[in-house]
């Protein structure tokens, strides 16, 4: 039951915010595939969102494995893969990948971004990075800090919800500070 | 020189339809500009030539690609396949490419270094053909192979001059581009062609902690206040897409 409240929580806490909302979403590990399953089937297709599902953290193919699982159509939803290159993944590239070549090139998911943004002007978005900590493995808090405000800035002008992923157990002060810079609203899981 | 002021002295706008540069540019090139598209090879100075020309033509502006290096049938089969290319522009010779090779053999210019009358000859052809084919956006790709032919500093200045004089009376809006070595210093080979340019836009690879990002930046524009930033690039299907650089304390190189 408890993984079902995840799923449920997490869709009803971003139906309650408005379009261009910035979130942190801080989450517990195993609250993550329920956290993403209620995030996109429960609360994006409902929404009729496009999905541009940025990741650093896992490889693409494994979360549309879950999604597959999950039998949530693939037809809305996208992804930025800026970990699957740096990792010599050789998993075949599913359709709706972009690879950007390594998650220290913030300016190239900017881009990616807005190249899958721009085919669909005319609906709406929800745009998740995943996570903020493993960009911080990779890029200095200066750096990561200047992308989050661009981007994010960018994303609500576009009356886009932004989702940023922050995994409890590896939250640094720098990283929560950040996030509330950059964020309207904080939803922490329970659990 | 100038082609048109709107009422509160702005130069009239040729809109790219690339929107990050129309941006950067508050609205677009001044129109009649000459404007240098500066960089070494593989940055996307042909795509951003390219992509300003289908744009122009798709607005109704009759856009022209003088190619000097690349047959242009070659050229077209490498290009981007851009979303909004839509192959009627060509054959209602909206959008037109000619090799600059057959201009010489036709022209009759068969030596290696073009003497000041074959320079003449050149450029008026080519201003001919502007104003025949009534092109208000060309692009000569590149201006530096053109200018190995010409050798002589004078006669490259007098070229410039003389094609960039009689382009902008005509309302064409000029893109030259010059191919540069990463290592060089300044945007063109000789110089004069910077100097002599009423824009200059730089396309370069800046290395990131081994990262190799493509970057633009728009160093002169006469005629219109603009931002002087760096920002990377991307080419796409959608067209060029442009960010800001980032700057967090990491930057080591220049573009």
């Amino acid at each position: 039951m408890g993984e079902i409240s995840v799923t449920a929580e997490v869709s009803e806490k971003l139906r309650a915010l408005p379009e261009s909302s910035a979130i942190a979403m801080r989450l517990k590990s195993e609250q993550y595939f329920d956290a993403i399953q209620g995030m996109i089937d429960r609360f994006a297709m409902k929404k009729d969102l496009e999905v541009v599902y940025v990741t650093s953290t896992i490889p693409s193919q494994s979360i549309i494995n879950a999604l597959e699982v999950l039998e949530i159509p693939m037809d809305h939803i996208w992804f930025v893969d800026c970990i699957s290159q740096i990792m010599m993944s050789q998993e075949k590239r599913h359709p709706h990948a972009i690879i950007v070549e390594s998650p220290t090139m913030l300016e190239n998911i900017m881009l990616k971004v807005e190249f899958l943004l721009r085919r669909v002007p005319e609906r709406n978005a929800l745009v998740v990075l995943d996570s903020i900590n493993s960009l911080a493995i990779h890029n200095n808090t200066k750096i990561l800090s200047e992308f989050l405000h661009i981007l994010v800035n960018n994303l609500r002008s576009r009356g886009a919800y932004t989702v940023i992923f922050s995994m409890q157990e590896y939250e640094t002060e720098e990283i929560r500070n950040m996030l509330v810079l950059v964020s309207d609203e904080t939803i922490e899981l329970g659990g | 020189m100038p082609t048109k002021e709107h009422a509160d002295g702005e130069r009239e706008r040729c809109v790219t339809g690339i929107d990050a540069i129309d941006h950067i540019l508050n609205g677009g090139i001044p129109r009649g500009n000459t404007v240098l598209i500066s960089g070494s090879v593989g940055t996307g100075k042909t795509s951003i030539c390219i992509e300003f020309l289908i744009r122009g033509a798709i607005n109704g502006e009759n856009s022209l690609y003088l190619s000097v290096t690349e047959p242009t049938d070659k050229l077209l089969q490498n290009v981007i396949p851009f979303d909004f290319f839509d192959d009627r522009l060509a054959r209602q010779g909206k959008l037109q490419f000619l090799d600059l090779p057959k201009m010489y053999e036709k022209l009759g210019i068969d030596r290696e270094d073009l003497d000041l009358d074959q320079t003449r000859l050149l450029a008026d052809t080519i201003a001919g053909l502007v104003e025949e084919q009534k092109i208000k956006r060309l692009v000569l790709d590149s201006v530096t192979s053109v200018c190995y032919r010409i050798r002589e500093q004078e006669r490259i200045r007098d070229f410039l001059l003389r094609l960039g004089t009689v382009l902008s009376a005509k309302g064409c809006t000029t893109l030259l581009v010059s191919e540069i070595r990463s290592s060089e210093e300044g945007y063109s080979q000789w110089g004069v062609e910077e100097a002599l340019a009423d824009g200059v836009i730089v396309t370069g690879n800046l290395e990131r902690r081994g990262d190799l990002l493509r970057t633009l930046q728009i160093v002169k524009m006469r005629g219109t206040t603009h931002s002087r930033a760096k920002y990377v690039l991307d080419l796409t299907t959608s067209g060029v897409l442009l960010v800001p650089l980032l700057k967090g304390g990491s930057v080591t190189g220049g573009g």
